[in-house]
């Protein structure tokens, strides 16, 4: 496990909490530290509870865990809210001179150290700079040189001018200079640095990156969270590439409009989260039957309705893989990491245009809100490949026309894929609809037309699913009794699992699956095994019921729909009761 | 030049090519004011000289979206309601390609109001034809957003409680360049006006009184009709909003006390396009994205340093 620090900023939104945790993991980052940020948030933008958390080491971290080193609470309700997470000798850092923290205790295990965050700052040229105060003498706790705060320092304010910049530099070390000179204890902590260089980016902007380099050159969305960030992260960037971002009047727009640049001949996406996914349903069944490639994004909430807009879920699986009236062919894929989320997204648009289906990208709030470190090599987009499918032009589209010189888009093929050709194609005049159709894309009623028209459809899903690789991911011991099964986000926390699993001496193989439909057989692994757990962000066990389906056996479940994601070493608890369980059932 | 050989091919085109190779059979009730809109559009194409792989035709569900059937070009038939916001995004793909969108007033002015409101808003470059009978025709008759108030019919037996709703002050308010109506039973005016409209750079929305014989009026209806430009009784500056508004709301209320007014009611050829704005902040590529991604020699490695450096 690695040797790690956990830090955190927390205060009332509205406090700057964000951007100052973010400077703070991005010092880390170009420290050579690996770092795994979350947050904590209501949805308000001022007035309710929020904090940014870091995890750090000097090896790769992959989840959060339930503890809490060194936190800066800028409210008293911060300490509350983490008082589970923190333990004897945690640091808590708070200026005791601000009005509504002056009667704060802090229990007696633990270190309280009273900076004056704001008199401080003043001090350094004014009261806006208290975080960066708090910062430095985070610093000085944790052992972490204050000169690499400085680059994000010029990273963040370097817009500002040059005057701006030196006197956050001057705030960061009045503050660790008063924690040197006021106290005298001996944190623990000595964060090393390395001279690895790394990158730092949350699901989102994966799943935006992924896209920009996957080609995509039309995003239409309606803001909702955790899928704006999509949005941003592609506003005036993809632009610089010829492409462009468009806020549409609501997600019927969004979708459509992605619709229409796709049968334009761009690569379109949309992002949404669960109300606007509901919103757009009517047209995942006139993307499928008009055969046109459209990636749809879901990064999920807390449903139902409105649910919890700011809370982990990952309750849309039934959602993905049967939303929509009629039977709508579809891929779902699901991202089960931050890295995953750029090359499934680079892959979720080579499969809508080689199958000219929607895709569903699944991605969720948590993996949105996560900030990993990466080595840049990670995103090597020398690696992107595109591919555009059966795109026909001028030159061959005469093999694709019938007798009468007339263009077939929707023409049944072995492998059921037919041919595609935008406005502006000499010879390529067709039409389509969502209504039933021939080959010619006229509609059609005819008993035989329809259903050829069904199989060549279904046709290829089943070319994808021979000729794609739909694997899955796999980590632990290959040969252990306990098969633990999951998709999405908990990856990362069932990976650090492993290790404290092992630690305590029960072996378990690890299987964590990106791919929902077509998705791998697991009949065999499943066979090999005495127990398998399926674990997901839910109360009903959707994924657990669809590998129920496949394998025709009960599986065990470990479910959370408390709006938390799973940490590492509560998920290696329940994994540990649920194999109890089972021993005591058998035994 | 095009990456899309049919886009700017200067040859002369004939009515007839916008004609399917095999033209299934209308199923248009006879009489009905669709085959109007057809025959209008199919004239005005030879006069805009556009040619059938040059043209995208996005059409809402209704009778009236059954237009791109028998109309040749790339034809999309959407779902109800939705046919702008797909033509619209077709049209930022590629702004070279001429977008047209068509529906009924139950598909444009209900269902699909919200984008009717903010297509018009962003004055995007593109056309489109509300086919208006005043009734659902598709569903059997039942009552629109532009059936009158009192209107009877099987959902509304007692007679439609509401006002009906102002298609051409409704364009006007929320932002369209161009404003008209025209009906089936002129076709002469029909023609120029869809070639104006398609003409016209912006956003374009023509009102088309399309009688439904079945479940509603009959042609006789909407004769006799005045092309209030052609008569000294209305005389307006068509570019001036408020002269334009007086107008929309005199033939809005006259066409329910049985006088038929059509003819050009706003046309604004000073304000830029969505499009035109947004490449003026250089939010949007001077290069047809759709034709950019068509180019096959594309260099996608571009794309890699810039955008992780943010990140370190
Ligand atoms: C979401 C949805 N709701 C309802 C329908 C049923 N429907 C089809 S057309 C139509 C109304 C058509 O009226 P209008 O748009 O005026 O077209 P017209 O037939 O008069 O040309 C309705 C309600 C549908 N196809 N989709
Ligand atoms: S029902 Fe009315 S609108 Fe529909 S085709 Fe018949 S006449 Fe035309
Ligand atoms: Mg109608």
């Amino acid at each position: 496990m690695p040797e790690d620090l956990n830090w955190a900023i927390g205060g009332e939104a509205g406090d700057g909490i964000n951007s100052t945790g973010k400077i703070f993991a991005q010092a880390l980052s170009r420290a050579g530290r690996h770092v795994f940020t979350s947050k904590d948030f209501a949805s308000r933008i001022r007035g309710g509870y929020t904090a940014y958390k870091v995890r750090t080491a000097v090896d790769r971290v992959e989840s959060v865990v339930d503890r809490l080193d060194v936190l800066i609470a800028l409210t008293e309700r911060t300490i509350d809210e983490n008082m589970n997470e923190l333990h004897e000798g945690s640091v808590i850092i708070y200026d005791g001179e601000r009005t509504t923290m002056q009667n704060v205790e802090i229990p007696e295990e633990m270190i309280g150290l009273e900076v004056p965050l704001k008199r401080l700052a003043e001090e350094a040229g004014g009261a806006i700079m208290a975080n960066v105060v708090a910062l430095g003498a985070a610093c000085e706790v944790t052992g972490f040189p204050i000169e690499n705060l400085d680059e994000s320092l010029e990273k963040r304010f370097g817009d500002k001018g040059e005057a701006i910049v030196e006197n956050n530099k001057k705030a960061a070390r009045a503050g660790q200079e008063f924690v040197q000179a006021e106290y005298d204890h001996d944190y623990g902590y000595s964060l090393e640095t390395t001279d690895n260089d790394y990158v730092l980016l949350n699901g989102d902007e994966a799943i935006g990156m992924g896209a920009i380099a996957a080609g995509c050159r039309f995003y239409s969305g309606y803001p909702i969270t955790p899928a704006t960030d999509v949005m941003e992260y592609m506003t005036g960037r993809v632009d610089q590439f010829g492409g462009k971002v468009v806020q549409a009047e609501d997600e019927l727009a969004a979708i459509n409009m992605a619709l229409g640049a796709a049968r334009a001949g761009a690569r379109a996406m949309t992002a949404t989260s669960g109300p606007g996914i509901d919103l757009m349903t009517e047209t995942f069944g006139l993307v499928a039957t008009t055969e046109t490639p459209l990636v749809i994004c879901d990064v999920m909430r807390s449903g139902p309705s409105t649910g919890m807009p700011t809370k982990q879920e990952q309750g849309d699986l039934n959602m993905a893989l049967y939303g929509g009236h009629g039977e709508i062919p579809r891929f779902v894929v699901t991202p089960t990491n931050i890295s995953e989320c750029f090359w499934k997204t680079v892959e979720a648009f080579n499969l809508a245009e080689k199958y000219q289906t929607p895709v569903f990208l699944v991605s969720d709030l948590a993996l949105a809100v996560t900030e990993q470190t990466f080595a840049p090599e990670t995103f090597d987009m020398d690696e992107v490949e595109i591919e555009r499918g059966k795109v026909v032009d001028e030159d061959d589209i005469d093999s694709w026309q019938n007798e009468k010189e007339q263009f077939q888009p929707h023409f049944p093929a072995a492998d059921g894929v037919s041919p595609r050709t935008f406005p502006g194609t000499s010879g390529g005049a067709h039409m389509t609809t969502g209504l039933e159709h021939d080959a010619l894309g006229r509609r059609t009623e005819d008993t035989e037309v329809r259903e050829d028209q069904v199989e060549k459809r279904e046709r290829k899903v089943e070319t994808a699913r021979e000729r794609e690789d739909w694997d899955y991911r796999e980590f632990g011991d290959p040969d252990a009794d306990t098969l633990v099964v999951s998709w999405g986000s908990n990856e990362g926390a069932m990976r650090e699992g492993l290790e404290m699993l092992a630690e305590d001496g029960l072996d378990v193989r690890f299987i964590s699956v990106p791919y929902i439909f077509p998705r791998p057989d697991l009949s065999e692994e499943i066979e090999a095994a005495e127990q398998t757990i399926v674990v997901e962000c839910n109360a009903t066990g959707q994924f657990a019921d669809v590998i129920e389906h496949d394998v025709l056996e009960r599986v065990d479940r470990v479910n959370k729909y408390d709006g938390v994601r799973f940490k590492a070493d509560e998920l290696a608890e329940e994994i540990k009761d649920a194999v109890a369980e089972e021993t005591e059932v058998s035994a | 030049m095009s990456a899309f050989s049919a886009i700017g091919d200067e040859r002369e085109v004939d009515r007839d090519e916008f004609t399917p190779g095999i033209e299934p059979q209308a199923t248009w009730c006879p009489g009905c004011g669709d085959f109007g809109v057809l025959k209008a559009l199919k004239q005005a194409m030879p006069e805009v000289g556009r040619n059938p792989d040059e043209v995208a035709l996005f059409t809402g569900i209704g009778c009236s979206g059954k237009l791109n059937s028998y109309f040749n070009s790339y034809g999309f038939h959407t779902i109800h309601g939705r046919s702008l916001p797909v033509a619209r995004a077709a049209k930022l793909a590629n702004p070279d390609v001429e977008v047209i969108a068509a529906g009924g007033d139950g598909d444009g002015y209900g269902i699909g109001g919200n984008h009717f409101m903010h297509t018009a808003r962003e004055n995007h470059d593109m056309t489109y034809i509300v086919f208006n009978n005043e009734i659902f025709g598709l569903t059997k008759g039942q009552t629109s957003p532009t059936s009158p108030k009192g209107h009877k019919s099987k959902t509304q037996p007692s007679g439609s409680a509401k006002s009906p709703i102002r298609p051409l002050s409704l364009a006007l308010t929320s932002g369209a360049t161009y404003v008209a109506r025209t009906a089936a039973v002129n076709p002469n005016q029909a023609k120029e006006i869809i070639a104006e409209a398609i003409e016209h750079d912006g956003f374009a929305h023509v009102d088309f009184l399309t009688q439904c014989p079945t479940w509603n009026k009959d042609a006789k209806h909407y004769v006799p009709y005045t092309d209030i430009q052609q008569s000294d009784d209305h005389d307006f500056d068509t570019s001036n909003r408020e002269e334009a508004q007086q107008m929309m709301f005199e033939t809005e209320n006259k066409l329910y006390e049985g006088e038929v007014l059509t003819g050009r009611y706003y046309v604004d050829d000073e304000s830029p396009s969505y499009q035109e704005e947004k490449q003026a902040t250089g939010e949007m590529p001077e290069e047809p994205l759709a034709e950019r991604y068509f180019d096959e020699d594309y260099e996608w490695e571009r794309t890699a340093d810039s955008l992780l450096e943010h990140h370190k």
